[in-house]
């Protein structure tokens, strides 16, 4: 026993071959979750009435949940009844012919939807009610308002936010090795699981993962600097 | 679709799990307990800059946050006992149930993350107080107790309250490595029945009440702290 070097090097290429996987898993996740929580967002925000209070609710009770149960919880709904729709909706696949990793990726993008929404949510009402009365009084229409006065400011704002989100679902999308999809992780550990010794195979996985957060942490750092510019010369 | 969901297997499946919530509260128990001691520990040799020590907890805590929960939890399963025994010559193995080394693993993150929450609420109170505190003759530990504490804890808790919600999700990840928690219960029933569907709403159901009331909690304690002080709170994710 003891830590083998050779064979932690085997697991590092092993678990970097997987990379597109977790990358797959979590940029689409992400855009969908971006563009839903915008929508969300702005509906909870201008207080579109009963959709409004519905999704309130939504996010809040989804939120609860833990990735892992949702995610073990659809994976059996899809074996449990994707031919069944399949056969509904007249498609000739069956279960077998769908890769898994959708399920991985809906479970994903379900909390991704959420934690945007409430990143943007947050990101809205940091804004002052003001702003958007200066914008009517100098006549410019709801939209360009939001778009040429609300979302340059909420942008430094969101960002932080954001890459928490970003960082956390990078994070989260590991658990779908539960439904037996290969990323970083369980890519990482397939060398091991010939000689079950599986040290090596998740201390190669976190170093993946570690190398990733603090890159996109490093980047975000920057970006942050750049959004932030025009803060200081608001008066020149 | 009638076979899918049966509600009289769910009413059968409650009695089953329920005893099992005691694991997940153990569970987060001691990661916080336990948990809240390391990251204070932590805080407070980042905020004496302790050479040697203080690059350490910098690298750690960097490594908590930056790794995914699963992979720490499988590394210390897997870890501990290679680096123990060889180390010791035990066979902790054998020896440890799997429970404790998801409290270790509880703990340790719990640690990091709980002192970059503590960290930041003190830096957040102007150094200013503690030169104020200390010009007027109170010791170093009584400027701590009486004026940065109090202030700190209103800035700590919502962070706090998040991090307890999320520890509580993070906890379902423990049947992972074989301990029966209320999720590693659903699973057994399910291997048991092959119907496991009415278990993992179940479950799920638990989670968003327990989540639901640890949310309530800490928006009432957080309108208790605001000590009539007006103030705009953001529930910032800062983990």
């Amino acid at each position: 026993m003891g830590f083998n070097s050779d064979y932690f090097w085997e697991c590092l290429r092993s678990g970097i071959i997987y990379i597109p996987n977790t990358i797959k898993l979590v940029f689409i996740s992400l855009l969908t979750g971006f563009i839903f929580g915008t929508i969300i967002a702005l509906i909870r925000v201008y207080k579109v009435p009963v959709i409004n209070k519905v999704l309130a609710i939504f996010v809040t009770v989804y939120q609860g949940v833990p990735i892992v149960v949702a995610l073990l919880l659809y994976n059996l709904l899809f074996m449990l009844e994707f031919n069944n729709l399949a056969k509904f909706l007249n498609l000739s696949k069956t279960v077998k012919d769908v890769d898994n990793i959708w399920v991985g990726i809906f479970a994903l993008t379900l909390t991704a939807i959420c934690s945007m929404s409430e990143v943007i949510r947050g990101a809205l009402l940091s804004i002052d009610k003001g702003q958007d009365e200066a914008g009517y009084s100098v006549g410019l229409t709801k939209v360009q308002t939001i778009r040429r006065i609300i979302v340059p400011q909420m942008v430094p704002v969101a960002i932080p936010m954001m890459i928490n989100n970003i960082v956390g679902l990078i994070k989260a999308s590991s658990v779908v090795m539960a439904i037996g999809i290969t990323e970083i992780a369980a890519g990482a550990i397939i060398p091991g699981s010939r000689t079950y010794s599986f040290f090596e195979g998740y201390a190669a996985a976190a170093l993946i993962y570690w190398t990733f957060t603090v890159l996109i942490e490093y980047l975000a750092g920057r970006l942050r600097k750049h959004t932030g510019k025009f803060k200081r010369s608001s008066y020149d | 679709m009638g076979e899918l969901f049966k509600w009289d297997r769910f009413f059968e499946n409650i009695p089953k799990i329920v005893p099992y919530l005691s694991v997940t509260f153990a569970i987060v128990i001691f990661a916080t307990v336990l948990g809240v001691l390391l990251g204070i520990v932590i805080a407070f040799v980042n905020m004496k800059k302790i050479p040697v020590l203080h690059q350490f907890f910098k690298v750690y805590v960097s490594f908590m946050r930056g790794t995914p929960m699963l992979v720490q939890l499988m590394l210390v399963y897997y870890g501990l006992p290679v680096l123990i025994d060889s180390a010791f010559g035990t066979n902790i193995n054998r020896e440890w149930s799997a429970i404790t080394f998801a409290y270790i693993t509880f703990i340790l993150n719990q640690g990091a993350f709980l002192s970059a929450i503590f960290y930041s609420a003190i830096t957040s109170i102007p150094y200013g107080q503690t030169e104020a505190g200390l010009s007027v003759g109170l010791t170093e530990i009584q400027t701590f107790k009486r004026i940065i504490l109090p202030q700190m804890v209103r800035v700590a808790l919502p962070p706090f309250g998040s991090d307890l919600v999320g520890l509580f999700q993070n906890s379902s990840l423990v049947f992972l490595i074989g301990v029966t928690d209320i999720m590693g219960r659903a699973k057994t029933i399910g291997t048991a029945t092959k119907h496991v569907l009415e278990a993992y709403v179940f479950v799920a159901i638990v989670y968003i009440i327990i989540s639901l009331i640890v949310r309530g909690l800490f928006k009432y304690l957080n309108d208790k702290f605001e000590f009539g002080k007006a103030r705009k709170t953001i529930m910032l994710d800062e983990i």
